[in-house]
């Protein structure tokens, strides 16, 4: 047993890296969304576009003009036709694939399709399978022999024949680019050739000359020697690399070709080929906007570079400014770096503007992947590498600078981030770059570490910070002086110490290869990240502002930690759904897919890695809220059986499918909304982290009830005047049962005193019920009527209100329950408001007596069913509101703390839902109670009326709505009646069992639900937030939390009699 | 200026902190070799400087990282003000924005940096503004901040209209609050430049410095808490500013 675990163990230990969630993997390699995936290394290879994949491979013989023969492999992808020797030294078949272009001993060429004029089949020996391919460069003839089964060489023909035929179409981008080619000047002589006007754009350098001195050098020479190697081997898109190709680049490239073997070695020339118009589209699509990159690229512009003269006139600025601007525009996500200034500037010196552009995109992706990110992490990654490596190789000084306190990244920090542009003198950090490019990422590393081991001996006799820097200053300033001044040996005199760091550089540390980096960059990865995240953290919650004081600290963290995480999660779980459509729809591989700023969108999934949006929109709010509140969530299946409240974060990704994961669904609410739009501070239709934490500090960071109760009539009071109409009251309502409808909190002694509810006490909604519908009647008893509103009551006051008794008496006669469900809810009359100059209307605002058993009942029953009448508006204000809410002592419980603690964060102990996520039978428990039988008359009705707020709500919701209604129509007041006691009572109770039977049956809920077509949630939906409906498709099984609630009479009993009302008005 | 005498010297570890462009290399360039450059490169990481500073009874050499700006470059902060012993955290009088990012190192650095850290707030590029002493700008109130926050961008300086958009009022009344050294700079004049550095070295208690000094005290009473700090020397950047001027320093 014990030995069998410990197998497994290790085996885990060496599969772990490919345990790793790809997401990750894309992370360390920065641009694929496959990782160390053969797709990547592919890529990574061949320095092709991300667009790119290995198609097939067959082995092979190249044979060129110039007589040499290679074997190796040969790839395509849907638009490069690649070769790679193996090298004839290396080990076995998989490094061959690992180290094929970068190794100098090894040939190897990257064709794009479109540059093959064309490929014949060579019948010399007929057991031989053998194409002839002639390239672009008409002067040049590629065999290729393949060494396979005739089978597997047929079907690589047959695959090659069809990517030629789809890449036709890119003729005319490869005459574009090879006409800006500088290679193509040169080879032809300096002579102005078909399409090409003049002297391509080598770079500032052509004007303001190139640093460093010419003949030193000898510049002369090695163009002479590229001409020659160009002319034989191809050029630009054609170009073959053979060994000599390295051996040109080890000794410094010339310099108006730098900017060209730039651009091809990375792989960057690709890019432009197939975007031959992105650069200038871009700069032309974004031309006058501003951003914060722009700012911060326009303060460095003058410090550039500064001492080069190019970078003193506009000529020069107005380039790297354009650069800058482009690839900030184009990857908003890093945006702009300082540094970035340095490399585009050193870039510009050798290349055009739109080289450079390509190339600063292949270096944020590709290169050094992270290094210029929001949060650099790549920078500090690599630092964590490189000190490893240093650990590795030089443990003695290791060990020195651990015991000295001095810290390496202090000082190596700068030469990754500029790529040793402003560590080095120019001329020599130019011949870095030159290997660099070909070579890869590691040649940072290897240089570095070379630089150490050279100054190894006099850094060991360091103590602190300073020394260590000012030895390698001083070691950067005389690079160009000789390495052995005292030495014999007249040819080792000669050697700079350049050249010596060169040597060290590359033989010292060829260990060190692109898979060393890798590998290293995985395994740091995770502690960089992390402590990036906390440094993050506390910086951002120590800055979110004045509101945050009123949160607990421990409450911001966890705010913090549930909006990133709602953010990411809901990020990745979009990206997942849209790569599972995306795969569904395949089939258009070839066309799509080149541009610059798609690949970063993997780059998601972590603080660390840079934020990539800010904002949470309104779903994401909705499942921020339904974490930290229960009400939040929504009555759906899916939730009603998942365990509570209780954030469960599995990351499983088999449900990645939905939307919400495997979170429980969030509600979708008008409350909710409301919320949102009411924390949304600046109108972005998005919240920051700033604005999550000032809005649950609105609520939560209250300790005043008068405090609270504002909050609430303000989220309500649209226009802010002060005032709340009928409509907003109902909506109060509503969103107050919503809010509840799971239970609450409430205080010993309040609800559970009353011995008719069974449970009392926690989860228990009962006493709210009755507070709410006792909340509407008073809101109505004691509103202000508008001023139009008022001249209009006294108008038809008098008939109006008998006719109102009449109905409410007659009404409870009535048992039709004829069915009839296209009833339409229709909005009611938009806030007439009056001036406020009604507020003394003093309708006995301040009457104390709110007890429902008095004489003087009638009246003001009748006062507030008058209310109903839309042709009265009304409004109430925050006085009566808040008389009305501190009347009522579960309100006031309420809203002294039930809504507060309706939200919980990490401070608060979280509550158990008991697995009773819905409210329960006690729910309308009342209903089987009470004044039924002698419910006749208006004072039956409003009693009952008393008993179930929600039936208010929703009742004086459709009688308003019918009497609008009716109104429109006929012109005639609306009539109105009152339900009959125990049918409501019957249908309810059949509610509560529908709530249980929710998860089962949720088909014939639905089927219900879209009965009750009167329905205050449908009317929200024509006010247009828009996002009120659900659209989803996973939803029509359930039911919005609204109707609900806020509706929990059976729909099949009422409606049909509004409707028989409003057809037969007057008949009694 | 320096005695005669050997004076006990000690190393003192200084970080500059500040929002990208306020003018923190400068002021180091200014402070360690009296010199000025118009356009001086952005800061990579961090430079490393150092400068003596002689104080009558004793030598502070400063070991001064000057930091990047740039917002993104925060992650690497702690890196470098890992073990310092005093702080400029430096804003540009000219942009309101970066006082508030100035507030933000403040609070940074009082958490996280070593305990005891002394730390100046010092607004820079006071060349900029039509008052050079500093001392008027607590006149004109928040009105003035105001009306300048709402005007033009901050690269308008040269109008005949203060560009100034941080009152001495306010970032005074902040510095004493927070118990912080207060100046208003120049790195292009030199305004004020080594006094800072002069009023950190006095600030820095003596039980903290690596090598011990003689038993006297640190002069005017500097090098109690930096809370009494602030009394002392909240003066000498007014009146005491000639005096003190080039002297105080082997610049």
């Amino acid at each position: 047993m014990l030995s069998l675990s410990s197998l497994i163990s290790k085996a885990s230990s060496l599969i772990d890296p490919n345990m790793l969630p790809p997401s990750l993997l894309n992370q360390v390699n920065g641009s694929s969304n496959d990782g160390q995936t053969p797709g990547f290394l592919f890529r990574s290879n061949f320095r092709l576009p991300d667009s790119e994949n290995p198609l097939a491979v067959i082995p092979c013989e190249l044979s060129l003009p110039t007589g040499e023969h290679y074997f190796g492999r040969l790839h395509l992808s849907e638009s490069f036709l690649c070769f790679s020797s193996s090298a004839p030294s290396s080990a076995a078949g998989t490094s061959s694939a690992t180290t094929s272009t970068a190794g100098p001993s090894s040939c190897g060429f990257s064709l794009p399709l479109v540059a093959i004029r064309r490929v014949e089949r060579l019948h010399s020996r007929s057991y031989l399978f053998a194409l002839a391919v002639t390239t672009w460069h008409n002067d040049q003839k590629l065999t290729l022999q393949f060494n396979s089964l005739r089978s597997t060489c047929e079907k690589f023909c047959e695959a090659l024949k069809k990517n030629l035929r789809s890449q036709m179409s890119e003729m005319k981008n490869l005459r574009m680019l090879v006409g800006s080619c500088y290679s193509e000047w040169l080879v032809s002589g300096g002579k102005i050739r078909e399409g090409m006007k003049e002297e391509p754009d080598a770079g500032l350098g052509m004007v303001w000359r190139y640093p460093g001195d010419a003949k030193k050098l000898r510049d002369k020479s090695k163009m002479r020697l590229w001409a020659e190697y160009l002319r034989e081997n191809g050029r630009n898109i054609t170009l073959i690399r053979q060994p000599t190709f390295h051996k040109l680049i080890r000794v410094g490239l010339p310099n108006r070709l730098r900017g060209e073997i730039w651009e091809l070695t990375s792989g960057s020339l690709y890019r432009r080929l197939y975007n031959p118009t992105l650069y200038t589209d871009t700069l032309t699509e974004f031309s006058g906007r501003h951003s914060l990159s722009i700012d911060e690229i326009e303060k460095d512009l003058n410090r550039s570079l500064p001492e080069y003269p190019g970078f003193q006139s506009e000529e020069g600025i107005g380039r790297l400014r354009r650069v800058l601007s482009a690839y900030s525009w184009k990857n908003p996500d890093v945006g702009y770096c300082q540094a970035m200034n340095i490399v585009v500037a050193a870039l510009l010196i050798y290349m055009s503007e739109t080289q450079a552009f390509f190339l600063l995109s292949t270096l944020c992706d590709r290169l050094v992947p992270g290094y210029y990110s929001q949060t650099m992490y790549g920078t500090l990654l690599d630092q964590r590498v490189f000190e490893s490596l240093v650990e590795k190789t030089m443990p003695i000084l290791w060990e020195h600078l651990v015991k000295s306190d001095v810290q390496l990244s202090v000082v190596s920090l700068p030469w990754f981030l500029s790529l040793f542009i402003n560590s080095m003198p120019l001329v020599f950090a130019f011949r870095v770059l030159d290997v660099f490019f070909l070579e890869g990422p590691k040649v940072l590393f290897q240089v570095g570490l070379a630089i150490l081991r050279i100054n190894g001996e006099e850094l060991l006799d360091v103590t602190d910070d300073g020394a260590f820097i000012s030895i390698l200053k001083n070691y950067f300033l005389r690079l160009d002086e000789s390495a052995h001044p005292r030495s014999d040996n007249e040819k080792l005199r000669a050697v700079t110490r350049f050249q010596e760091l060169m040597v060290v550089a590359f033989r010292e540390f060829s260990g060190i290869t692109e898979q060393t980096i890798l590998d290293q960059r995985l395994r740091h990865k995770d502690s960089v990240l992390s402590s990036i995240e906390s440094f993050a953290k506390r910086t951002t919650l120590r800055n979110l502002g004045p509101e945050s004081k009123r949160l607990l600290t421990a409450d911001l963290g966890y705010i913090y930690d549930r909006f990133y995480k709602v953010l990411y999660e809901r990020q990745e779980r979009l990206l997942a759904i849209e790569a599972e459509k995306e795969r569904i729809n395949e089939k258009k591989v070839v066309s799509s897919g080149r541009s610059i700023s798609e690949k970063s969108i993997n780059e998601k999934g972590r603080i660390g890695l840079g934020p990539s949006s800010q904002l949470m929109d309104y779903d994401y709010f909705r499942e921020f809220l339904a974490g930290i509140a229960k009400w939040a969530i929504a009555d759906s299946p899916s939730s009603l059986f998942s365990p509570g409240f209780e954030p469960t974060f599995g990351r499983k990704k088999s449900i990645l499918l939905s939307p919400w994961g495997d979170n429980a669904e969030p509600a979708d609410h008008e409350f909710m909304q409301r919320l949102f739009r009411r924390w949304d501070t600046d109108y972005r239709s998005g919240l920051s982290l700033q604005d999550v934490v000032a809005g649950l500090a609105g609520i939560k960071g209250k300790k005043d009830i008068m405090e609270s109760i504002s909050y609430f009539f303000e989220l309500y009071d649209d226009d802010g005047d002060g005032k709340v109409d009928r409509e907003g009251i109902l909506r109060i309502s509503e969103a107050l049962l919503f809010i509840t409808r799971r239970g609450w909190e409430t205080p010993p002694g309040i609800g559970a005193q009353d011995p008719k509810s069974p449970e009392g006490g926690k989860g228990n909604t009962d006493p709210f019920l009755g507070s709410v519908s006792g909340f509407i009647r008073r809101c109505f008893e004691y509103a202000d009527p508008d001023q139009e509103g008022k001249q209009e009551e006294i108008a038809t006051g008098v008939e109006g209100m008998d006719e109102l008794v009449d109905l409410l008496d007659l009404a409870s006669d009535d048992d039709d329950d004829e069915d009839d469900d296209d009833e339409e809810s229709v909005k009611s009359p938009v806030n007439e408001k009056g001036p406020a100059n009604d507020i003394s209307s003093g309708k006995g605002k301040e009457k104390p007596d709110l007890a429902i058993n008095t004489g003087n009942r009638r009246p003001s029953a009748m006062s507030a069913n008058a209310a109903l009448d839309p042709a009265n508006p009304l409004h109430i204000t925050l006085p009566t509101f808040r008389m009305i809410v501190l009347a009522d002592e579960v309100l006031e419980y309420f809203f002294e703390s039930g809504f507060a603690e309706s939200i919980v964060l990490s401070t608060d102990v979280p509550r158990t839902p008991g697995g009773r996520s819905i409210s329960g039978p006690s729910a309308f428990g009342n209903f089987g109670n009470g004044n039924i039988a002698g419910a006749k008359g208006l004072r039956g009705v409003l009693d009952n009326i008393v008993n179930d707020g929600m039936r208010v709500a929703q009742e004086v919701r459709r009688r308003m709505d019918e009497a609008q209604k009716e109104m429109e129509r006929n012109a005639v007041p609306g009539k109105y009646k009152d339900d009959d006691e125990e049918e409501g009572d019957a249908k309810s109770i059949m509610e509560q069992d529908r709530d249980l039977l929710k998860g089962a049956e949720a088909a014939v809920v639905d089927e219900a639900a879209k009965l009750a077509k009167p329905d205050p949630a449908a009317a929200d939906e024509d006010e247009g937030s828009g996002s009120t409906s659900d659209h989803r498709g996973e939803n029509l099984l359930t039911i919005s939390p609204s109707k609900a609630n806020a509706e929990p009479m059976t729909p099949g009993g009422i409606s049909p009699r509004v409707e028989f009302d409003i057809k037969t008005p007057r008949d009694f | 200026m320096s005695e005669g005498g050997p004076k006990p010297s000690s190393s003192v570890k200084l970080v500059l902190l500040g929002e990208a462009a306020v003018g923190k290399s400068s002021l180091v360039l200014r402070f360690v070799n009296d010199d000025f450059q118009e356009n001086k490169e952005p800061t990579i990481g961090a430079a490393f400087l150092t400068q003596k500073c002689n104080l009558p009874n004793r030598t502070i050499k400063f070991e001064i990282w000057d930091t990047a700006g740039q917002e993104r470059f925060a992650s690497l902060a702690p890196m470098y003000y890992r073990n310092a012993q005093s702080a400029l955290v430096v804003y540009d009088l000219t942009k309101a924005s970066s006082l508030t990012k100035a507030k933000h190192w403040v609070a940074e650095l009082q958490r996280q940096a070593s305990p005891g850290i002394v730390i100046a707030l010092v607004g820079n590029k006071l060349d900029l503004t039509t008052q050079s002493t500093g001392l008027e700008g607590s006149m004109g109130g928040l009105s003035l901040s105001a009306a300048a926050n709402s005007g033009a961008d901050g690269d308008d300086d040269e109008e005949e209209e203060d560009a100034r958009q941080v009152t001495t009022a306010e970032a005074k009344g902040y510095a004493e609050e927070e118990g912080l050294l207060f100046y208003e700079t120049s790195a292009k004049t030199g305004h004020n430049v080594s006094e800072v550095f002069t009023a950190i070295a006095n600030a820095i208690p003596e039980s903290t410095l690596k090598t011990r000094g003689g038993p006297g005290t640190g002069r005017g009473g500097a090098g109690g808490s930096s809370g009494d700090t602030f009394g002392g020397t909240g003066g000498v950047n007014l009146s005491a500013a000639g005096e003190t001027n080039k002297d105080a320093c082997a610049c």
